[in-house]
């Protein structure tokens, strides 16, 4: 485990809760980011990241070290967006319909300048919540497969299933958008 | 060598460095003869290009003060959160003074033999004494050898007839007189 991460986990265990602030400053901006890619809303991305630190503090005790610290918050994280997805999907259905979304623009669209860019990450918005995370742990923090399937709770083998699921799901989607494969001649 | 679609079918995986050395091989001389899928191969790197360089919107260092100060204000109003009890076990016992292994398990084998031992001792019946139940046979045999003294009971009551009755006095703590 990162080694100022453990200091600083001992050190509010031992009744520092100032030393809490130097976990958050170490985190916060990957955690928001996540939760950024996960909603593509910015209100909703730092509240949800904000209470990601929060539960993480009041569950600290529980934390044995035994993952790394950033795993152990990367799992809170992660389960605030997912029940926060499903809660929305209750909502509004048409959110998590499997569908390109249509025409939208938010905080991302306008940074995505390259009309393929724009629709990649249309297409990944359009994954299920489960499938999205896997695909974003893997492709966009580098995560390896385990310690994705420690992070969503689930085996190794369903982690790597449910990411090539989600690179499937993204080649359909983008051969409407010119990011498939070209012609095809069979090989045997 | 694989056809297109197995060939298409293991591409995530080929992709992601997943599959197993043979399944890898046989990938890789399929898409050196076949341009379709090594497009299809070179499309899909790019798609995961493309989503792993999605950039996410930079919030302004104000942001980041303000987001940190609010997390704190929420923490703060709590008391910090106390170890377990299980990881203060694990830290009282990191803290030990470290423990030579050979003498310690010297140590903990002589023990763990005393302890054997005594549980095998004490399983064992009292070698001196007779089992419980052949003690009450005893007890009764010796009650019946005064059995005619009970039958006279009018005699009983008299006082020296009892202090002939050392069955009796031997039940008081004395083991009974077998004969």
């Amino acid at each position: 485990m990162h080694q100022p991460d453990i200091e600083a986990v001992q050190r509010v265990l031992a009744g520092d809760t100032e030393a809490f602030g130097v976990l958050v400053q170490q985190y916060q901006q990957e955690i928001y980011r996540l939760a950024y890619r996960m909603t593509r809303n910015a209100e909703d991305a730092k509240d949800l990241s904000q209470e990601a630190f929060v539960q993480a503090y009041r569950a600290l005790r529980s934390f044995r070290g035994q993952a790394r610290f950033s795993t152990w918050l990367y799992r809170i994280a992660m389960n605030l967006c997912l029940n926060h997805l499903k809660a929305a999907a209750r909502e509004d259905p048409a959110e998590v319909n499997g569908d390109l979304p249509g025409p939208r623009t938010d905080a991302l669209d306008v940074l995505l300048t390259d009309e393929r860019d724009r629709a990649v990450a249309a297409a990944v918005q359009t994954l299920p919540p489960q499938q999205k995370a896997t695909l974003l742990l893997r492709v966009q923090q580098g995560l390896g497969h385990r310690e994705i399937a420690e992070i969503l709770d689930c085996s190794e083998g369903t982690a790597k299933a449910n990411y090539f699921h989600a690179v499937r799901a993204l080649q359909r989607k983008l051969r409407a958008f010119g990011e498939g494969a070209p012609g095809h001649e069979h090989v045997r | 060598m694989s056809t297109c679609a197995e060939v298409r079918e293991g591409l995530p995986a080929y992709v992601d460095g997943a599959l197993d050395a043979e399944a890898e091989r046989d990938a890789a001389e399929h898409l050196a003869a076949c341009p379709a899928c090594a497009a299809e191969a070179a499309a899909l790197r790019a798609i995961l290009a493309r989503a792993a360089a999605l950039p996410a919107p930079e919030p302004p260092p104000a942001f980041w003060r303000e987001f940190e100060a609010s997390v704190r204000a929420r923490v703060t109003t709590r008391p910090a959160p106390r170890p377990s009890r299980w990881a203060r076990v694990v830290e009282w016992t990191a803290g030990l003074p470290r423990l030579r292994p050979a003498p310690v398990l010297v140590a903990a084998s002589v023990l763990g033999l005393l302890l054997a031992i005594g549980l095998i001792r004490s399983n064992r019946p009292m070698q001196p004494g007779p089992p419980a139940e052949v003690v009450t046979a005893s007890q009764d045999l010796a009650i019946g050898q005064d059995l005619d003294l009970f039958q006279q009971l009018d005699l009983l009551e008299e006082e020296e007839l009892l202090e002939r009755l050392d069955v009796l006095r031997s039940l008081d703590g004395a083991r009974p007189r077998v004969t």
